[in-house]
């Protein structure tokens, strides 16, 4: 097969601009794929890790978005009598935008000297004292970081608040890399000067044995007679309900995937009949020299599987370095999905891209193979 | 043993109610070393006949067996095997494939065959000394003359040594001068080079080099005519 590489390559050199066409009409659909493959991922990242399944979240009943959940904060107390529950974290959340959005700001308010333990974040610049110790200090998301161009010792101002990046954090869940977190007491008082001992929700850290369900259940009972009566679900259901308008439309968006699926193969098909039926009679010359028909349907196979794997490995290369120098999240009322590069985009995008230029090849190579030799060489 | 033997071959042609049979319980043998001239009418099924014995053809019935090995029947891959290692076919039309130079167009069944690369670039280098076109070698079809693409059309069907080459008016695209010129070489692969050639042609002086001259007609081949004059009266 190797053996024919050169005529395979001088063949599409030789319609340089209807290849070029075809790669790039395929690498744009690649790119969108990977794209929207990665938004999807993202969701995925978030919704099934670990932290998504067992640690749960108290939210007013009813609200959805973090700027009208107001819990007391002394709920936190009566949730950590419930069995099962091994720490209560309140939370006052702060967003810039609670529609959908790419460029979302989520700060949380935390208990300071709580945070380096029930987070698992690795400060890659700054030290925790530094944090704890200053009332209007924060630490910031590497993503985020990355994304505004933040640096240590910057004072960031989002709203009527202005804070401190007393450092800035990695963590394995790329959500919380998207995060700013800063203390309970300042944001409190930022958002308004009544608004102290009210946070926006709860997260609930459970022992290894403790069912969530049951646990969010009887934290919801436990809570009916307060003031304020309560939603509690699993952090993964929680976000997904929160975003479940954007969860609906990246639902869309895979349909929108497979469209661009379909724009490639048609593209690189309609390229390879052409392809093809421009060279009948150079296809009956080969065959008459002694080609194999399975070789003749191979050189077109590889003919159209190269003009879509460039594309797609072009499409991939695109999303790859888009994906990586944006650091996009895409997020509605608090909670953020984060876009990010990962190898399983590489390899699908290359795979689809390999299959669809096979399956784009496979008619017109079928045809060219069955084509009668003596008549397809009188033709010119 | 003759090299080609073809037995009882018939072809037909349906066009629509209306049966064409070209060739019809033809016998033939061809002897190895030989020139054999195809001639006769426009119609008359030369270049079926031709078609039929390249294998690239099949009939409908009879047998054709070439060196021994019986080509009627063959599946298409197995034909396309022994065309690669036993056949030559030179086109009117050069054919050559465009994106291809020279050198590339007569390395292209080679490429087909078991054979290291020296050996690859030693046959395709003495076809083109043979056809006189060492020094075209990197050219592509366009910058050629239409005789020096016959040239490489040519070279590209002797490059395997092959069983047996034929050729479909292999001149009926050159003028006068080229066309003799093309004659001469057909002529020297013959003598020089042993090679058994079955040249279809209407022209009497292309025709004037063959060893042997017969003429289709009614499916059946009428022959041996020596004389070039004989076989014009049959145009
Ligand atoms: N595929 C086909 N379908 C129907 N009829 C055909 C087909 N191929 C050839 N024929 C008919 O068979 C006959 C012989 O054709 P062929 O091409 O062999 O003639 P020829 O002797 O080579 O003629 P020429 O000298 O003009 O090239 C013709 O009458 C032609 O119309
Ligand atoms: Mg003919």
């Amino acid at each position: 097969m190797f053996r024919f590489a050169p005529y395979i390559w001088k063949t599409l050199w030789r319609h340089r601009t209807r290849s070029l066409l075809t790669v790039s009409g395929a690498s744009v659909a690649i790119f969108v794929l990977c794209f929207i493959g990665s938004i999807q991922e993202g969701l995925n990242r978030m919704v099934q890790g670990e932290d998504a399944q067992r640690r749960l979240i108290v939210f007013q009943e009813n609200r959805f978005c973090p700027t009208s959940s107001r819990l007391p904060e002394d709920y936190s107390r009566q949730i950590a009598q419930v069995s099962g529950v091994t720490d209560v974290l309140p939370i006052q959340v702060w967003t810039n935008n609670c529609r959908a959005s790419l460029d979302v700001v989520v700060v949380h308010g935390v208990p300071a000297a709580k945070l380096p333990e029930s987070r698992e974040l690795r400060l890659i610049e700054g030290q925790w004292p530094a944090f704890v110790s200053r009332t209007d200090a924060a630490v910031v998301g590497r993503q985020f970081a990355l994304r505004r161009r933040v640096r240590l010792g910057d004072q960031l101002t989002f709203g009527s608040m202005s804070v401190h990046v007393a450092g800035i954090f990695e963590s394995d869940s790329s959500a919380e890399e998207d995060l700013i977190y800063c203390h309970l007491l300042f944001l409190q008082l930022a958002e308004s000067q009544t608004a102290a001992g009210l946070v926006t929700q709860l997260e609930v850290a459970l022992d290894p044995s403790a069912e969530p369900d049951r646990v969010a259940k009887q934290i919801d009972e436990k809570l009916r007679s307060g003031l304020v009566p309560t939603t509690t679900r699993p952090k993964g259901a929680f976000q997904t309900a929160t975003i479940s308008d954007l969860v609906d439309l990246i639902g869309y968006a895979y349909w929108l995937g497979l469209a661009c699926v379909g724009l490639v193969l048609s593209l690189v098909a309609t390229t390879t009949v052409m392809s093809v039926q421009d060279r009948v009679q150079e296809h009956a010359v080969l065959q008459t020299l002694g080609v194999r028909p399975g070789r003749v349907m191979r050189l077109i196979l590889a003919e159209s599987t190269l003009l879509c794997f460039w594309g797609g490995a072009l499409g991939v290369g695109l999303a790859w370095t888009i994906l990586t120098w944006g650091n996009f999240s895409v997020g509605a009322e608090g909670v953020a999905i984060t876009l990010r590069p990962s190898s399983a985009m590489i390899a699908s995008g290359l795979g689809i891209s390999v299959i669809l230029g096979s399956l784009a090849g496979i008619i017109p190579a079928y045809q060219a193979t069955r084509t009668n030799l003596v008549s397809s060489l009188r033709q010119s | 043993m003759p090299l080609v033997e073809i037995r009882n071959l018939t072809k037909r042609f349906r066009k629509g109610d209306e049966i064409i049979t070209p060739v019809l319980d033809l016998d033939l043998d061809i002897e190895k070393g030989d020139l054999l001239a195809l001639m006769g009418k426009s119609g008359t099924g030369k270049s079926t006949l031709l078609n039929l014995i390249a294998g690239i053809d099949q009939p409908d019935a009879g047998s054709i067996a070439v060196a021994g090995t019986t080509i009627t029947g063959l599946s298409r891959g197995k034909l396309a095997d022994w065309r690669a290692a036993h056949l030559g076919y030179i086109f009117q039309t050069h054919n050559l494939v465009p994106v291809l130079t020279a050198y590339e167009n007569i390395e292209l069944p080679l490429l087909l065959l078991p054979m290291s690369n020296s050996d690859r670039r030693k046959r395709v280098n003495f076809a083109l000394e043979v056809v006189g076109l060492s020094d075209r070698a990197q050219h592509y079809p366009r910058q050629l003359s239409g005789g020096q693409e016959q040239r490489v059309g040519i070279a590209r069907a002797i490059v395997t040594h092959p069983t047996l080459v034929v050729a479909d008016e292999p001149t009926g695209n050159l003028d006068e001068e080229t066309s003799r010129q093309i004659q001469t070489l057909l002529q020297e692969l013959n003598r020089q080079l042993g090679i058994t050639l079955i040249i279809v042609t209407h022209d009497v002086d292309v025709a004037s080099i063959a060893k042997r001259q017969l003429r289709l007609e009614h499916g059946r081949a009428i022959g041996p005519s020596q004389s070039p004059s004989a076989a014009f009266s049959g145009l």
